[in-house]
């Protein structure tokens, strides 16, 4: 009774009976299949319908900043544009709904979870011209820091200001010389130089000599105004530039570490591998890829289907395939490691996340599974056992793997029996990495 | 268990007055929603509602299961929020997920009301509401009952589960090929009924099988089954559902001939057929009632602020993802013609006030008035446009010379202190109050709106104007306007449109070309798909082919007894967009299913021969096809494809519609 009922009459469609629904079964993408999103692949059955034909219907668009002209070539009709199946509120009551990205969908997981999970910054590095805050002193005219070259020419004013007034009541003083003057004045910590007093002193006319008895005298009778009172009463009137006073401002350049990270998806699709198994792979492996892909400035997927060979497949096929024939796991991280090649582990994040059933040919996992594993560098090694129900007697990879390697950072084994496994079983796997440190 | 349902009664408890306001606002605005309850449920809940299109039990079927399936990892990969299900009834039903934000919820509420106002005033929707008590959809109850039902057939010893589930999946093949447009009679016309017993009679009398193959034979019954299934091929069957239910047989695999349907198969499509009438008024006007939902929670969360300050953002932002979803957003689309319909509506009645001054003609229009005036008149009165606590005594005094912008009512419970005017304003405005409040012209990006109207638009509104010199100055013309046409107009086109007749009637050029809309078409000549027109007037065909009937093929039974021998006769009307074949064989060989007999479908297609596309490829351009009728027949074994008779490909010919937006020199 109810949906789970119906839950499970839907899984069975085309698998354990009514099988003449088969030819309507197809695994397509759950969302939008927009830039940096995640495929998850989902099972539907289309019932057939009395429908135009695609190509015959045409269609409706909306260009993006300006109509387009006619005869230019459009991407294929984009679900949402039409009468494409599955969208929400299609039928029935009324709902709104938006999407959300994996940028989004991996800070809800650290929430969830607790995870603090910070990627490495991997060694790719690109330079960008940051803010404008660095200064030179050369640069073309444009980056000019004016207000740094007035603060430092008015800097230099009231450095060299001085009362030009009262330096020339010293040299009225009897029987002074420009150096007496200039030794005086200097003395009072006046920036006034003996090329100026000299200056002065040949200007001096004949009756203004000889006015004071001495310094003493000139400091009781004439005050010494202070740069500040004279710029308040005068203005600014005049502002030095120099070209020494000339800064320019410069990009900061920063140097940005790009986040790169490879994840490996390996998938067991051997005869024994059957439907339930199938969905609890999936159900662990793809929040894993939408995390990564959201904590990662650039996120490469590759899908890798094994029995007793191994060969890479794109995503929509990975979750779908279904084969007949034994199981040998070393296949597939053979594979895993010619792909990795062209991943440098000095440039790439890397992560190999392996799942099945843990059946696996005879000695292949001590013999071969196991030394490859340690031979490919990786953030994180993941073996995730699907086996609903308890592990079969003959499946021991999983603890294969747990007794060889389970002390090392960087290998994680989980066991998904029901979906109620797998939020542990990505905690497990994720808290994994998130200790290693290196 | 027990911290989960606490949570959920605070988040009742504090949704409370949320829902008391928005009621009162959206009727001060105008609406009349039906009673709408609230239930706040938790995440797995709302998946289950939505699954079940938003009720709590439906009959047992695995494609419940498979939209529980993709709701499900919808939300566990967190790839999409669902905000809130509303369900059409009376009362309706509005699930809220609990752990929505309060300023989602404040905007789900809003938006709710407005769906539920939808529901209960378009005349679509009444096409099945009043087929019992007028407003009346019993929805609920009428879905239960048919879960009820139908598990009780598959629980049913005697009945072969499977066979139920195949029954349904065959029917919900043909769903959408029902006749929409006409009430759903609550029972099928009695004598079909009557007829069709002839067999139960005959079974009754118990003759042999031998007696009955030699003289009661399927073509006797037929032949007196026609007689009340008068088809005539210019007057097709476009309810094919029901015509299955009342002539249809069962195929009796080890008897290898047709029997007559046990009376659960015949209750089974019966139902089934109910509910495809039920749920195709929301189908119908998706547009407009996303639409609709869309511009009332705008007006009531943003412009009103139902959604305090601390939460206008949230919601902002809530609001800009729902409208900013990709590809022909139906809340986008719906709530922009809405404010086409307002702007277009109050533009009228202001142009008509002003052209109705002395000295002011279509002609000299622009010149005449200075628009700067008109705008500065057209701003709401201040205390309308303002309206805090410290204006309570400016608003005693309206009230006591009768201002009919204010609710006396709720003024004097303000001055009382039993109303936060502060956070109400509006409670104290009445319908004519706020229509001035939000008149749409005011709006700083429609202040242009009037002095833009094109001198054809002016001269069509001059043309029959008789009373054209009332007002001496602008000031008094502007003074009688009335601010209530615009939402009065939107109330009665939401009430009498579905959403081909909105598109139809609303769709201007300037709204496609202001909104870069183009067509596309499959170009045979290069293999993909490419921009085919700008214009609008192909713009809006394209997107009426989108949603005139569904969106999908019209499928009418044409004869009930084909080459008299009691083969089924389906006929596409072809408008020029050809049918999907594969997908037709398939579903013909589950009408077969409900026929019991051979059964045909006419079509038309598009052939090109060899030699043209060849002349086609060398010069760059595209192919021309002929078109061809033919029939598709299904015989329980294998579909074969013949030749359809002149006569018959003339039926389905619709020679007055063309979707075709292809231009004649494409990619010249």
């Amino acid at each position: 009774m109810g949906l789970r009922d119906d839950l499970e009459r839907f899984r069975e469609v085309g698998e354990s009976r009514r099988q003449d629904l088969s030819q309507f079964i197809s695994y397509g993408d759950l969302g939008q299949s927009t830039q940096g999103s995640v495929q998850i692949p989902i099972k539907i059955v289309d019932l057939p319908e009395f429908v135009y034909d695609k190509r015959s219907m045409g269609g409706v668009g909306q260009g993006q900043g300006g109509t387009p002209q006619p005869g230019q070539p459009v991407g294929p009709p984009q679900p949402g544009d039409g009468d494409e199946d599955g969208e929400p509120g299609e039928e029935g009551a009324d709902h709104e709904y938006y999407e959300m990205d994996p940028e989004e969908f991996a800070k809800e997981l650290d929430e969830e979870l607790g995870l603090e999970l910070e990627p490495k910054g991997k060694q790719v590095v690109e330079e960008i011209e940051g803010d404008f805050t660095d200064i030179t002193r050369t640069g073309p005219r444009g980056t000019l820091d004016f207000e740094e070259l007035f603060k430092r020419g008015l800097k230099r004013k009231l450095a060299m200001d001085f009362d030009e007034s009262y330096v020339r009541e010293g040299l009225k003083v009897r029987d002074a010389t420009p150096r007496d003057v200039y030794e005086w004045a200097r003395n009072q910590n006046i920036p006034v130089s003996l090329a100026w007093i000299a200056d002065q002193a040949s200007q001096l006319a004949a009756d203004e000599l000889n006015q004071w008895e001495s310094f003493e005298a000139v400091e009781e009778n004439v005050a010494n105004e202070p740069t500040i009172n004279r710029l308040r009463r005068e203005g600014l009137r005049e502002i030095p530039f120099r070209k020494q006073d000339e800064r320019f401002r410069y990009p900061e350049i920063i140097e940005k570490k790009e986040r790169n990270v490879v994840v490996v998806n390996i998938r067991d699709v051997s005869g024994s591998m059957r439907e339930r198994k199938r969905e609890l792979v999936e159900r662990t492996l793809t929040p894993l890829d939408w995390y990564l892909t959201g904590k990662y400035d650039t996120a490469s997927f590759h899908y890798i289907a094994h029995d007793a060979d191994a060969w890479e497949v794109d995503r929509p096929e990975f979750f779908g395939i279904r084969s007949g024939g034994g199981t040998k796991i070393s296949s597939a991280y053979k594979l895993a490691a010619e792909i990795l090649e062209q991943y440098p582990f000095s440039e790439w994040n890397r992560y190999v996340f392996a799942a099945g059933d843990s059946e696996n040919s005879s000695n292949d996992t001590k013999d071969a599974v196991i030394p490859l594993m340690e031979s490919i560098d990786a953030n994180l090694h993941a073996y995730i056992e699907t086996q609903p129900g308890g592990a079969a007697i003959n499946a021991t990879h999983a603890e294969e793997v747990e007794r060889q390697l389970g002390d090392r950072d960087n290998v994680a084994v989980t066991r998904v029996g029901e979906p109620n496994d797998v939020i542990d079983a990505i905690y497990d796997i994720l808290s994994t990495e998130g200790t290693t440190d290196d | 268990m027990r911290d989960e349902r606490q949570l959920a009664q605070k988040t009742a408890t504090e949704l409370e007055t949320p829902v008391k306001r928005a009621r009162e606002l959206a009727e001060k605005l105008g609406l009349r929603p039906y009673p709408v309850n609230y239930w706040i449920v938790d995440h797995d809940e709302m998946n289950e509602l939505i699954a079940y299109s938003g009720f709590q039990r439906r009959y047992p079927h695995w494609r419940w299961g498979m939209a529980y399936d993709r709701q499900r990892k919808q939300d566990q990969f967190g790839m999409g929020k669902a905000f809130e299900i509303v369900n059409n009834d009376n009362p309706s039903h509005a699930f809220l997920q609990e752990s929505n934000t309060h300023a989602d919820q404040k905007a789900v509420i809003t938006h709710v009301e407005a769906h539920a106002d939808f529901f209960a005033n378009n005349a679509w929707f009444g096409l099945y509401s009043d087929r019992g008590d007028p407003g009346q959809p019993n929805a609920a109850a009428m879905l239960e009952q048919h879960a009820a039902a139908i598990d009780r057939y598959m629980n049913d010893p005697e009945i072969d589960r499977a066979d139920v589930e195949r029954l349904i999946d065959a029917v919900l093949c043909l769903e959408d090929t029902i006749d929409q447009h006409r009430p759903l009679l609550a029972e099928a016309d009695p004598e079909d009924r009557d007829l069709s017993d002839i067999r139960d009679q005959l079974d009754e009398l118990g003759l042999s099988d031998d007696v009955r193959q030699n003289v009661f034979d399927d073509a006797w019954i037929e032949a007196h089954e026609d007689a009340a299934a008068e088809l005539t091929l210019d007057d097709p069957e476009r309810d094919v559902l029901a015509y299955l239910r009342d002539h249809g047989l069962a195929y009796d695999n080890s008897q290898q001939k047709a029997v007559e349907r046990e009376s659960w198969a015949t209750d089974v499509i019966d139902r089934l057929r109910e509910e495809a009438y039920y749920f195709a008024a929301q189908k119908m006007t998706k547009i407009m009632n996303e639409g609709w939902a869309a511009y009332w929670e705008s007006l009531m969360m943003g412009d009103e602020r139902f959604a305090g300050t601390d939460e206008f953002i949230t919601y902002a932002d809530h609001q800009a993802r729902v409208l900013g979803s990709p590809g022909l957003n139906p809340y986008k689309l719906g709530k922009e013609l809405w404010e086409h319909i307002e702007n277009t509506t109050n533009r009228k009645e202001v142009v008509d006030k002003l052209l109705r001054v002395e000295g002011i003609t279509w002609r000299n229009f622009h010149d005449a008035i200075d628009f700067s005036v008109v705008e500065e008149r057209l701003q709401p009165d201040p205390l309308v446009a303002g309206l805090t606590a410290s204006d309570i005594d400016e608003l005693l005094q309206r009230i006591e010379s009768n201002d009919d912008r204010f609710d006396a009512e709720r003024v004097e419970a303000a001055a009382a202190g039993e109303l936060d005017l502060d956070r109400y304003p509006w409670a104290t405005l009445t319908y004519t109050g706020l229509s001035e409040r939000h008149f749409s012209l005011t709006r700083r990006h429609n202040r242009q709106f009037v002095s833009q109207i094109s001198r054809e638009a002016l001269e069509r509104e001059a043309r029959y104007m008789f009373d054209d010199e009332r007002y001496e100055t602008i000031e008094a013309a502007l003074a009688d306007i009335n601010y209530t046409s615009g939402w009065d107009r939107m109330r009665e086109i939401r009430a009498s449109h579905n959403d081909v007749t909105f598109i139809d009637s609303f769709l201007t050029p300037e709204f496609v070309s202001s909104h870069n809309y183009f067509t596309y078409e499959y170009s045979q000549a290069t293999g993909d798909y490419r921009v085919a027109s700008i214009d609008p007037a192909d713009v809006k065909r394209k997107l009426l082919l989108q949603f005139t009937n569904f969106g999908k093929p019209t499928i009418a039974v044409y004869d009930g007894n084909f080459d008299n021998r009691g083969e089924l006769l389906l006929g596409h009307r072809y408008n020029g967009v050809a049918l999907n074949e594969k997908q037709a064989h398939a579903v013909l060989e589950r009408v077969f299913e409900l026929w019991g007999r051979p059964v045909n479908l006419m079509t038309i297609r598009v052939e090109y021969d060899e030699h043209e596309l060849e002349v086609a490829r060398r010069r760059g351009r595209e192919p021309n096809g002929t078109e061809v009728g033919v029939r598709f027949r299904y015989d329980g074994s294998e579909v074969t494809e013949h030749d359809l008779e002149y006569h018959l490909q003339e039926a389905i010919e619709a020679t007055d519609v063309d979707y075709d937006t292809k231009p004649d020199e494409w990619l010249a």
